[in-house]
């Protein structure tokens, strides 16, 4: 850099000193949370700009997670979206300490009933009967009202002949419930079964995280497995497993490529091209627009 | 036949000139000497002659070379500019006898205007006041004493010829008179050829107020108000602004009207500027008329809107001026600063050498009129301006605070400027408040060595 730039700058600093007129301006305050930093690359996003991008981070292609109800506005057609099953709650049968409160805490913050939302919708204009696990609900963990959400949504697509389309992220059975989460593992399993015997199609969007016994059951018996980008996709988590077999894991281990390569997922989809994956999965599949 | 144009002159004004021209779709020829002949006027004008070596007598001063230049060339048309032969009246009268046309007045009117004496007289017979002083040149040391005993001290004696803050002294007693009126006769001689010196009384602090005329040749003279150029080093001007901020509204028109019949008393035709001096209580004084276009112009240009330079140009080929003095409208306020090749820390020691690095500012309302470039050698034979930076805003307020922007973002490295004095000029107080008087430099260099 030249020189004199420096030179001048100084001199019209120091002059500025003298007459006393090199006041700090008043910070403007920014308020909070208009920009989000990513977790992965740590660059600041303006917050509208993420939502507009789908919450996919404009710097590193970062999914940051986002909710059920967001999910489902991404994915079907506007306005096309009826909620089913919304009654179904959870009680404590077994008075774990502190579950109501916790349920109760969950719903306030999510402005949601229950950790899976469902309904029916329109993919560009084709009917599917649609499912959503919410990560911010419980770490979307399946209880058994989750699992009869999704134990009704599959009945109701069987009945009105509907292609199936879940997306699940959870943290797995949710332990305040016990065996009868677990219980859940079966029902929403039997109930798939009886849909695919239907000769319908179901797609399942594993998306960040899918784990334990969600990932255990519904989540992977779908006719196609499709993995969102970034998403860690096992059933026991990382520290268990390696206690356990007293081994170091795997590079990238449970990671979504790391599933594509070992056969446990079909395919890989980042989340702005999700929709248009499913829709043409469904056209290849023979499913028609209804009129 | 093509209207074409040569330019006695060099520098800034010789490229506005050729600026001029080039907008109407006139020819323009350059004149140069051999120092000058990698200035920028010879660049931009259709064609270029030598007409001399580097100093001025052999060159933009020797006025056989300049109309041979003009005949080879087939140019109409001399545009003189300022200073050089701007204001020389035999010049004028050559021109005027070639057929060729002079931009400017007749040379007789060069030359009544051009002797401060007469210059007085013709104003006097128009009831426009002057000051008081000697009524003609003073013989010896003892008619001065004479007369400054008549006027009172302080006096100012001055060369008949003069001009530029040369051949001028302020006297305050009877023995400095005797030491300095034969030094001044001297000097005078050396710089104007002629030693005839005057008196006239001395106003203390007034504030210099110069009005801009323009006069076609079907008897219309208008003025486009008056500029201040109070910021003066011995008598130099160095800052100009238009309008005055000390001058009222009452006083701008008594002074635009006492200008235009000067101007009309004497058949005045072109672009001309009466000078006067306004003291602090609104009394006036006619000083001289300046017969040409002034350094300054640019400002005028800007609150008014009117191309000076083009006004004189077509003035020259016989066109009337489409504007009336209804039509003259003052808009805003302009400041100019004259940035010069000299040191102000080392008594304005002139500083010629090479331009190693340039960087102009610019943006809305900002002026820069200059001849300078990178890597020009600025010789150490002609007067010191390199540029000039004119600002126009609505406000004097708004108009300080651009010129301080500007030239923090002029930057002319290789050479010693007086960039930051203008800076500090435009931060100075009394220059802010828009009280100052033609005592201002005077006092303000005292203020930056205090400070040092």
């Amino acid at each position: 850099m030249n020189k004199f730039f420096e030179e001048r700058k100084i001199k019209v600093e120091t002059f500025r000193d003298i007459r006393g007129r090199n006041k700090q301006p008043n910070k403007v305050a920014i308020p909070d949370g208009l920009f989000i930093k990513c977790d992965k690359c740590n660059e600041y996003i303006f917050g509208e700009d993420l939502k507009t991008n789908n919450y996919v981070c404009h710097h590193c292609n970062f999914h940051f997670r986002i909710n059920a109800r967001f999910r489902i506005n991404i994915t079907v057609d506007e306005d096309s979206f009826t909620e089913l099953f919304s009654g179904i709650k959870s009680t404590n049968p077994l008075d774990f300490p502190d579950y109501d409160k916790k349920i109760d805490k969950y719903q306030k913050e999510t402005d949601e009933s229950e950790a899976f939302i469902c309904g029916v919708g329109k993919i560009n204009g084709i009917d599917i009967a649609i499912g959503v696990l919410d990560s911010f609900f419980m770490m979307g963990s399946m209880g058994s009202a989750v699992g009869e959400k999704v134990t009704s949504l599959i009945e109701y697509a069987t009945l009105h002949n509907l292609p199936l389309l879940i997306f699940s992220a959870s943290g797995g059975a949710r332990m305040q419930e016990g065996i009868l989460s677990l219980m859940q593992m079966a029902k929403t399993s039997a109930a798939i079964n009886k849909h695919h015997n239907n000769g319908l199609l179901y797609l399942s969007v594993l998306t960040h995280p899918t784990t334990g016994g969600v990932a255990a059951s519904f989540a992977t018996l779908a006719d196609i497995i499709i993995a969102e980008k970034g998403a860690l996709i096992g059933f026991a988590g990382q520290r268990v497993i390696k206690q356990a077999i007293q081994q170091d894991l795997p590079h990238q281990f449970q990671t979504a490529e790391f599933q594509i390569e070992k056969g446990f997922v079909d395919t890989l989809c980042d989340r702005i091209n999700l929709k248009d994956l499913i829709y043409r999965m469904l056209r290849i599949h023979g499913v028609k627009k209804n009129a | 036949m093509a209207n074409k144009v040569l330019i006695a002159n060099r520098g800034e004004i010789a490229i506005r000139i050729i600026r001029a021209c080039k907008e109407l779709g006139y020819g323009t020829v350059a004149i140069y000497s051999k120092a000058d002949k990698d200035s920028l006027h010879v660049q931009f004008a259709d064609e270029a002659i030598c007409v001399g070596d580097a100093p001025s007598n052999s060159s933009y001063l020797n006025i056989n070379n300049i109309i041979s230049a003009a005949i080879a060339t087939g140019c109409n048309v001399i545009h003189p500019g300022y200073g050089f032969l701007s204001e020389n009246e035999r010049f004028a009268e050559i021109v005027e006898k070639c057929n060729l046309r002079f931009i400017g007045p007749t040379s007789e009117v060069i030359g009544k205007l051009g002797n401060k004496v007469k210059a007085r007289m013709i104003a006097k017979s128009v009831n426009v006041p002057i000051v008081e002083g000697s009524n003609g040149t003073v013989e010896n040391t003892n008619a001065a004493v004479q007369i400054a005993n008549k006027i009172g001290y302080p006096i100012l004696l001055k060369a008949v010829n003069g001009g530029g803050g040369k051949g001028i002294s302020v006297i305050n007693t009877e023995s400095q008179l005797k030491k300095e009126f034969v030094r001044t006769a001297s000097e005078a001689e050396a710089n104007f050829g002629v030693k005839d010196l005057y008196i006239e009384k001395y106003i203390e602090n007034p504030r210099h107020i110069e009005v801009q005329i323009l006069a076609d040749h079907f008897g219309n003279t208008i003025h486009l108000g008056e500029r201040d150029c109070s910021i003066q080093k011995r008598n130099q001007k160095i800052i100009e602004e238009s309008p005055s901020p000390f001058i009222k509204e009452r006083l701008r028109r008594t002074l635009g009207r006492a200008a235009v019949k000067i101007a009309k008393s004497i058949g005045y035709k072109n672009a001309g500027t009466v000078e006067f001096l306004v003291d602090k209580d609104g009394n006036y004084y006619f000083i001289e008329m300046n017969t040409r276009i002034q350094v300054e112009h640019p400002i005028t240009e800007m609150v008014t809107g009117i191309d000076i330079v083009r006004e004189q140009i077509r003035i020259a080929y016989d066109h009337n001026l489409n504007i009336t003095q209804d039509q003259v409208k003052i808009n805003g306020c302009a400041l100019e600063c004259r940035i010069n090749a000299e040191n102000p820390e080392n008594n304005f020691r002139p500083s010629p050498g090479l331009i190693k690095n340039l960087v102009l500012p610019g943006g809305h309302g900002v002026r820069i009129d200059s001849h300078i470039y990178n890597n020009y050698e600025v010789p150490p034979y002609y007067d010191s301006l390199l540029a000039k930076i004119i600002v126009h805003a609505p406000t004097r307020r708004e108009a300080i605070r651009k010129m301080r922007v500007a030239l923090e973002h002029l930057i002319i490295d290789g050479i010693e400027t007086n960039i930051e004095m203008q800076y500090l000029i435009m931060h100075n107080p009394s220059f802010v408040r828009g009280t100052y008087d033609t005592s201002f430099l005077v006092k303000f260099l005292e203020l930056v060595r205090e400070f040092r």
